[in-house]
């Protein structure tokens, strides 16, 4: 199918290298070279990935030296179309001016099998039974800050084989020996300096098996790795030309708006202004899937308004009776009753909590968010006979043919998913359910490409939403400021269960096997003599699902705001109590140090701005925040500065790594201030932005971000920065206020902030 | 009804009430204009209409008849050059998953117009664009960036 090209006006390799005129004179502060010499990413791999010869499969070398490099994780901020690269070149010794990128579809050797074992694989040294296995399945997937985790090891020995074979191919070619052979910015150098460029070796190269795995470069020996490179996908984010899903335009595109069932678990039974709406302007169809009804027209905006238009019946599936309150009045009866499940339980805790240590109990509580991507869900399928063609920014393309094999039965092989760049993902765009519409509205007009949008109300009232989650703690601190207890009961929908049932049905958790539930309040760092954790399962008809940071977002809130109970308890400094219970666990140490140093916490501050402090581990890293505010008038704040320290291992781009904090901060402030969706009536209460709202510039702090430098093998960063984020500033304000909230969001609770 | 658009002249069949957003992407294929809410609370469709930084998804397009209308298509100085907001952009890499950008950009081109070293406060009071990545931090250092580099070339440009 042709590509409508006809909107681009592309933007050449020329147009990123300023020169002539007033960029030529030096005025313009360090924008030279680089990655403006990069050609725009590719976001389509085609059938194949372009002209020469592959070395592997995720490294293509053309005679005129383009690098192509197959990057099969979605890019949707986290800049892991560059951070993957980094690893590929800093091995195959190349520039990273040099490279193209390309997605790939989601074959098989792109499974990320750290993404469900959590462990280091080494593909080139060989996978293990299990790894095998999902290799198999093909679990070619974005989420849970697993990309660099999957890929440190692979992309590295992707790169250094690939070097590998290029030398024995110019070794060959010279009747010399491989060690007599280098390889420097993309040419094979032998011992009378003569060179061969990659482009002349490839095709030679891409034969040549290479037997022992080759070594990989030393740390200090790096040249790309660790170093700030300029994002390749940037050049193409500012000028407008960087294709989203909603950017797709085929030829003879329609486009089509749904309305979904407005009560949770409803289904639309009829429509019964068919004919009207099928005589409004533009309007090409009006049709009823199992998702919803959906009006396909020649442009959005018709398709939105006669959608909006439609006399739907809807059968409501006896689900008014769900609201807010009723959800508030489970939960409680959830942390009264017995527990489900109680995967941590060291030594004795009721003893201890009947002990002479002063007992503090606290009650905290969170509601539904949505993910609110700043680009609504859409997606692009053409059905022809017996194949279809995807266009969606997707974090998992196998849950994309998944979901169009269920709905038209066409083969997974048959299914070509093009991956472009993802106007935000948090998680929501993991799930199946917008591919299915879009594949059932595609599926009543066969060859026409159609893009299916969900509008922003839809998109908001249709998310598979962090559940609300009740904790309830327990504590005695005896007095020697030791905690002697912690008892943590924790009550919600099971996310895993929910979002494991639509994505992958057969490796769908029960409830009370669901790590999510307690991650990040098990396995706490800090000593305590007696602890438990146990939970109890929320049934609700609700959609639940993985939002950014996961168990994390509401846990680290929870269990660094109830720490800060236990100093107040203990009468101790909330850093100093903390650092007490570090000593078997020096990289928390070190980071919480290193927050604590970065904000002066030993100094006092000037009058009317605190401080508060909040360490966290999820997804391999270990972050300490600390957020300083200005009390401004009674429960009116600003919030100035965030200092933020990451161990997240052996790290790969700084630059995004300190970004993906500054964004992951702002995320979990957004939460903590003003996020909450609501139900009255079975039926989510809020649509749009000005009901559920978000930090903009005027309250966003500004963030100092500190890089640990540790050895160890890298964690992820897309989600790290966000649980503190909401227990530091809660800390600060009860340091303000003598005020402790255990409630968001804070806006509710007449907080305002400036 | 004829537009116009980047300094170019176009017409477009539609309805009066069709709002500009919507005539740009879906009629002229110029994507780089993003929906983001379509109730003019999110700022990622931002144009210039006149100059002045405006939000097109609530827009009647009749209203924009007869006025210049810039995109973030045709904002670069040229071929070759970016502007400096774009540029200042890339210097401190600001977009995350860029769908908010082109309307950030937009807004920060229309601020430095007519406010050309804007303090911390005219920078919260103009950019009230929702970026839900978070970059607001750098969208505030590029556009001190952005205000640099003008005012280099514009002094540059007076001494020739
Ligand atoms: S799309 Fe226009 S302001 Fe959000
Ligand atoms: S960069 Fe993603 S919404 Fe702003």
């Amino acid at each position: 199918m042709a590509k409508d090209n006809s909107k681009k006006r592309k933007w050449t390799r020329r147009a990123f290298i300023i020169t002539g005129g007033l960029a030529g004179t030096g005025l313009v502060v360090g924008v030279a070279g680089n990655l403006y010499m990069n050609k725009a990413v590719k976001k389509y791999s085609g059938i194949g990935m372009g002209e020469g010869s592959s070395l592997n499969a995720w490294i293509r070398i053309a005679p005129d030296n383009t690098v192509t490099l197959a990057v099969p994780r979605a890019e949707m901020g986290q800049g892991i179309y560059t951070a993957l690269p980094m690893l590929i070149a800093e091995e195959l010794e190349i520039d990273m001016n040099s490279i193209e990128v390309i997605h790939p579809q989601p074959d098989k050797p792109y499974t990320n099998t750290f993404l469900v074992t959590q462990k280091e694989p080494n593909a080139f040294k060989g996978y293990t039974m299990m790894e095998k296995v999902y290799t198999f399945i093909g679990i070619v997937g974005t989420g849970g800050s697993t990309s660099v985790p999957d890929g440190f090891n692979n992309m590295r020995y992707a790169g250094a084989t690939a070097r590998e074979m290029l030398k024995k191919a110019a070794a060959d070619k010279w009747g010399v020996a491989v060690a007599e052979c280098r390889a420097e910015k993309g040419y094979i150098i032998n011992a009378k300096n003569e060179r061969l460029s990659y482009g002349e070796l490839a095709e030679a190269a891409s034969s040549i098996k290479i037997k022992d795995l080759p070594e990989l470069k030393k740390k200090e020996d790096w040249t790309i790795i660790q170093k700030p490179i300029q994002r390749v996908d940037i050049p193409e984010k500012v000028t407008g030309d960087a294709e989203f899903g909603l950017d797709v335009r085929l030829k003879d595109m329609l486009y089509a708006a749904v309305r979904h069932p407005a009560t949770i678990g409803g289904k639309i039974t009829g429509i019964n202004n068919q004919i009207d709406i099928e005589g409004m302007r533009g309007v090409k169809k009006v049709v009823l899937t199992d998702f919803g009804a959906a009006v396909i027209a020649d442009n959005t905006w018709r398709a939105k308004n006669a959608a909006l238009a439609l006399d739907l019946a809807e059968d409501d599936g006896g689900n008014t009776g769900i609201s807010s309150a009723s959800i508030a009045q489970q939960l409680t009866d959830i942390l009264a009753a017995k527990p489900l499940a109680t995967p941590e339980d060291e030594g004795d805790v009721n003893t201890a909590l009947s002990g002479s240590g002063k007992v503090i109990e606290a009650r905290y509580d969170v509601p539904y968010l949505a993910h609110a991507t700043m680009e609504p869900m859409n997606c692009t399928v053409q059905i022809e006979e017996g194949k279809a063609a995807v266009w969606v920014g997707h974090q998992a393309p196998f849950v994309v043919q998944n979901a169009v094999n269920e709905i038209s039965g066409i083969d997974q092989s048959a299914i070509l998913v093009h991956t472009t760049y993802l106007g935000g993902g948090f998680g929501r765009r993991a799930e199946p359910d917008f591919v299915k519409a879009a594949t059932a509205i595609a599926q009543s007009m066969p060859g026409t490409p159609i893009q299916t949008v969900f509008t922003r109300e839809e998109d908001m009232r249709n998310d598979m939403y962090r559940p609300a989650v009740a904790s309830q703690f327990k504590a005695a601190v005896n007095e020697k400021g030791e905690i002697e207890a912690w008892d943590n009961m924790i009550a919600l929908q099971s996310v895993s269960n929910s979002s494991m049932s639509r994505v992958m049905p057969s490796m769908a958790v029960k409830p009370k096997d669901d790590i999510a539930t307690t991650e990040g309040a098990m396995h706490l760092p800090y000593h305590m003599n007696n602890r438990r954790v146990a939970f109890g399962q929320l049934d609700l008809p609700i959609q639940v699902g993985y939002w950014r940071s996961v168990g994390s977002s509401q846990n680290g809130f929870f269990t660094e705001c109830f720490m800060d109970e236990c100093a107040e308890a203990a009468g101790k400094d909330p850093y100093e109590f903390r650092r007490s219970k570090l000593d078997k666990h020096p990289r928390f140490k070190a980071v919480l140090d290193k927050a604590a140093e970065m904000s002066n916490w030993k100094t006092p501050l000037p009058e009317n701005k605190f401080r508060g402090i909040a360490l966290h581990k999820s997804f391999g890293s270990i972050v300490a925040e600390v957020a300083e505010i200005t009390k401004l008038g009674d429960k009116e704040f600003s919030i100035d500065n965030y200092y933020c320290a990451i161990d997240c291992g052996q790290y790969v781009n700084p630059n995004t790594i300190e970004a993906q904090m500054q964004g992951g901060i702002v995320f979990g402030l957004s939460a903590a201030l003003y996020g909450e969706i609501t139900w009255n009536n079975g039926q989510v209460e809020q649509y749009n932005f000005p009901q559920y709202d978000m930090v903009r510039m005027n309250v966003s702090p500004t963030v100092a971000v500190h890089i640990m430098e540790v050895d160890e093998y890298p964690g992820g960063v897309g989600e790290p920065g966000t649980p503190p984020a909401a227990p530091a500033l809660v800390n600060a304000l009860a340091a303000a206020t003598g005020v402790r909230e255990r409630s968001l969001p804070l806006a509710k609770q007449g907080y305002r902030f400036v | 009804m004829e537009l116009n658009i980047n300094g170019k002249n176009v017409t477009v069949e539609v309805e009066d009430t069709m709002p500009l957003l919507w005539v740009l992407r879906d009629e002229l294929n110029m994507t780089g204009t993003k929906y983001g809410c379509g109730v003019s609370a999110c700022g990622a469709c931002s144009v210039m209409l006149d100059g002045v930084a405006t939000r097109t998804c609530i827009l009647p397009v009749a209203a924009a008849v007869g006025k210049p209308i810039k995109t973030i298509e045709g904002i670069a100085d040229g071929e070759n050059q970016l502007s400096a907001v774009q540029r200042a952009w890339i210097e401190h890499q600001v977009p995350q998953c860029g769908y908010c950008q082109s309307g950030m950009i937009m807004a920060a081109e229309a601020l430095l117009d007519n406010n050309p070293d804007p303090s911390d406060e005219d920078i919260d009071k103009a950019m009230t664009n929702i970026c839900r990545c978070g970059t607001y931090q750098r969208v505030r250092s590029a556009i001190k960036g952005a205000a640099k580099m003008r005012a280099g070339e514009n002094s540059l440009l007076s001494s020739l």
